[in-house]
């Protein structure tokens, strides 16, 4: 939990897995809320799914995966309980009667199963808000099936725009709308507050993966509508030209360009030192330019494949070109704008003190008024004394018990298999 | 329902998708968005194909319409002092303004955040930029494409390992900013609610960029080694696209109790996928073109809806890779009530995406108000509001001020 942050007072339960959810709730957690990840001892994908240092999980893998400090449990806590077990499920449903959101990631049904749909939990307490996140919703021919990002990537139209020019349909991203769904999850969540606040009433949200990326795709949707083809051009535009990617000096560098005026294109020659075929007609006009792009791109690439990207880049944008190296994640890490800007964050997890100090990326919007950092990052099941203590008024006996029993865990199964 | 954001103003002054779009995810819970645009030409969006019908007319950009969704729209030039004029005084009624001019240049227009918040302390002003407010890059020119390179998504995401970098469709790096941006005057508002007090937030395009792949710079900061794109390159069972007969679909191993050639074997009948060396994914990458021979010729033979229905009876996991058209025309889509309709003057009557979510079974799009057509709203604010006539307009007209 950030200190004193504007959700401070706010409590978020979470039954969350992979990658969309936990997205989504870590707005709320960097926020200052305080959001419990309500985890299972018998599902420790996320714990499993890396990245380790070197590539190799150690001693205490469960608390070592790069991907909890960047989304996972970064500013949540961790209470590592049963819940499908009676006793865990009671004390879930106390944690409830102290919660403001509860949040979901199963597929529909699985909530209703446990006892834990809206309406249930709802008249424990009036006021909670209930988010489940799904692929496809609570409703409709396809509220039953499974899903990997990269499958609703393809269900909502974006795979199928997304390709080299002339080249097959190609996925956008494996994980692209796990992010866009995060981030509408954490709007909704927010909405949801903001409206709690005027009426004092709990509500029940069903947001899905596909209809997140179908309204990231709204052009190409009304398009559709009258019959207007969008052709896939791989970094190519509709009217701009050059628009691409260029080969740079050196293995695997690139450099993209873009010109957008007759203005940004005499710069261009004159960086280029005016070379005479330039000059012709054939690239003398927007409308000419575009006609005979792919000959351009070619004499433009042969130009930037003699050259360092990087500092090419920054020549063309003295000249008032937008242009900008295709930038590795060493590159970024190193990249001194977002230094300067504050905008990685290093982080030595001490739960994890075998991994040592990495960098993660930060949030990119910055509010002098909701500062965010890394607080703490919550091992499996590190808060489990404290969440069942104060919240659920648990006696360290009771405690005691529910972990000889088998409902909470502070670490994995001796019998788990190692990542 | 009224929409959730009802009781709050926002003023829209921004010149790209992600400006747009932000402002569009907040008009769409109902907040009074008012788009400011330059008089005449408007925002470059309205210009840019394709268009509806295939006749370029400012009102029918299908990015335009498709951003601008539950807005109102006036004309003012704030490069001119009757323009500037106006726009400070909206400025004092408004929740939020979104801006993307080149850092600084709103300062030197008068229209800072300093200026603004001394008249209206509560003001949230949102400058939503490629590179942010500060830093070597601020005074950057950038578009979706140099967003998308210097993010690093470029380089890592989309592409195949043995071709040049290729970038995703439709601008989504805008979208990206747009969404963080709208948390962002969430979580303001919050503040606000406490302290009184707004403030200046800085979202940068390219920074959306790199936290959006599933992190490029924490594996690598991990392992040393650099993320690279390819992902889906030789993977039948996860990751390429396979024809069928309406359309393409992909596959994935999930769903399979981790016996993922059995399951498939027995789905599509064809007991070849039981060969030992495609157990493994490594063995099915390496022999790939093999495997794509005996999976893509039973694929083939099944309709996408077909193939949706019956691979979900069985708990596999599919995707269709569905086209705009498949989309629009989807039966669960259709259920569920997703797309709202609105008819455009100019445009004519589409169904348009909802937010995404729904609230106790409720679109939460809360209005449906199309685009606004340039300077549709001038009487309506301008003199409905801040009190000036209608030959006050025409003067103003006249002097291309709005």
């Amino acid at each position: 939990m950030a200190e004193k942050g504007i959700l401070d007072g706010v409590r978020v339960l979470t039954l969350e897995q992979v990658h969309a959810l936990p997205w989504g709730t870590g707005f709320l957690a960097d926020l200052g809320a305080d959001v419990i990840r309500v985890e299972s001892p018998d599902h420790l994908q996320d714990r499993k799914s890396g990245p380790f240092p070197g590539g190799t999980a150690g001693e205490e893998w469960w608390n070592e995966a790069g991907n909890l400090v960047y989304y996972g449990t970064r500013n949540k806590r961790s209470l590592c309980m049963d819940v499908t077990n009676p006793r865990g499920k009671e004390v879930f449903l106390k944690l409830v009667e102290k919660a403001d959101i509860v949040t979901d990631n199963f597929r529909p049904g699985t909530m209703q199963r446990f006892g834990f749909d809206h309406d249930s939990l709802s008249a424990i307490n009036p006021r909670i808000i209930t988010l489940s996140s799904t692929a496809y919703g609570y409703t409709g021919p396809w509220r039953r099936a499974g899903s990997r990002a990269r499958t609703v990537d393809a269900a909502c139209g974006l795979s199928y725009l997304t390709g080299y020019e002339g080249g097959p349909s190609q996925r956008a991203s494996p994980n692209y709308m796990d992010h866009s769904v995060g981030n509408n999850v954490a709007y909704a969540l927010l909405l949801a507050l903001y409206q709690r606040a005027r009426t004092g009433k709990g509500m029940r949200v069903d947001l899905t993966m596909l209809e997140t990326g179908v309204s990231s795709v709204g052009p190409a949707i009304l398009e559709a509508q009258r019959d207007i083809t969008r052709d896939r051009l791989g970094c190519a535009h509709w009217w701009k030209a050059p628009h691409n990617v260029y080969p740079a000096r050196g293995d695997d560098r690139w450099i993209v360009i873009v010109v957008s005026s007759d203005t940004e294109w005499e710069s261009l020659k004159e960086a280029m030192g005016r070379p005479q075929w330039a000059e012709g007609a054939k690239f003398a006009t927007a409308l000419a330019r575009w006609q005979n792009r792919h000959e351009l791109d070619e004499l433009i690439g042969n130009w930037t494949s003699q050259q360092d990207d990087l500092e090419l880049a920054r020549s063309l944008q003295g000249l008032g070109i937008a242009a900008g190296s295709a930038m590795t994640a060493e590159d970024l890490v190193n990249d001194y704008h977002l230094r300067e800007r504050g905008y990685l964050w290093e982080f030595a997890n001490p739960q994890a003190p075998a991994v040592g100090s990495r960098v993660f990326a930060g949030r990119p919007f910055k509010d002098p008024g909701n500062p965010m950092s890394i607080a703490k990052v919550a091992g499996l099941g590190e808060d489990n004394e404290e969440i069942l203590a104060e919240l659920a008024g648990l006696s360290p006996a009771e405690i005691g018990k529910l972990e000889s029993e088998g409902v909470v865990f502070g670490a994995p199964r001796p019998d788990e298999p190692r990542p | 329902m009224p929409g959730i954001l009802s009781e709050l103003r926002v003023l829209e002054l921004t010149h790209r998708p992600s400006g747009a779009y932000c402002a569009k995810l907040l008009a769409d819970q109902g907040a009074d968005t008012i788009k400011v645009e330059p008089p005449g030409w408007g925002d470059q969006a309205r210009h840019e194909p394709p268009f509806i019908d295939e006749v370029p007319h400012p009102d029918r950009g299908t990015s335009y319409l498709a951003f601008n969704t539950n807005k109102r729209g006036i004309t003012l030039d704030v490069e001119q002092a009757a323009g500037r004029e106006l726009f400070e005084r909206l400025a004092a009624t408004a929740d939020i303004i979104l801006e993307s001019y080149s850092p600084g240049r709103l300062a030197e227009l008068g229209l800072g955040y300093e200026q603004l918040s001394q008249s209206n302390p509560g003001l949230i002003l949102v400058s939503i930029t490629y590179f942010g407010q500060n830093g070597p890059y601020a005074n950057d020119h950038g578009d979706d494409l140099v967003a998308q390179a210097m993010g690093g998504y470029l380089y890592a995401v989309t592409g195949s390992a043995s071709q040049p970098p290729m970038g995703t469709a439709l601008e989504q790096m805008e979208i990206t900013a747009a969404r963080n941006g709208a948390v962002a005057v969430m979580a303001a508002l919050f503040r606000r609610g406490q302290s009184g007090k707004g403030n200046h937030i800085d979202v940068s395009t390219m920074e959306a960029a790199v936290s959006t792949p599933s992190g490029l710079i924490h594996p690598y900061t991990y392992t040393g080694r650099n993320p690279h794109r390819g992902g889906s390159d030789g993977n039948v069972m996860d990751g390429m696209h396979l024809p069928t007969l309406d359309g393409e679909v992909t596959l994935t191993t999930a769903g399979t109790g981790g016996r993922p050639m059995e399951a498939w074997a027995e789905f599509l009948e064809e007991p070849g996928l039981l060969d030992p060396k495609f157990a493994s994914r490594g063995g099915r990458m390496e022999h790939w073109e093999e495997l794509h021979g005996l999976v893509a010729p039973k694929l083939a033979q099944w309709n996408n809806l077909d193939l949706m229905r019956e691979t979900m009876a069985r708990g596999l996991v599919v995707g269709l890779v569905q086209t705009p058209q498949q989309v629009v025309e989807s039966p669960h889509l259709e259920e569920r009530g997703f797309f709202v309709e609105m008819d455009h003057a100019e445009a004519g009557p589409l169904k348009y995406p909802g937010s995404g979510f729904f609230i106790d079974g409720e679109n939460a799009m809360a209005s449906a108000r199309p685009a606004p057509r340039l300077g549709e709203h001038n009487v309506e604010i301008l003199c409905g509001e801040l009190g000036l006539t209608v030959r006050d307009l025409g003067l103003l007209r006249a002097a291309r001020a709005i």
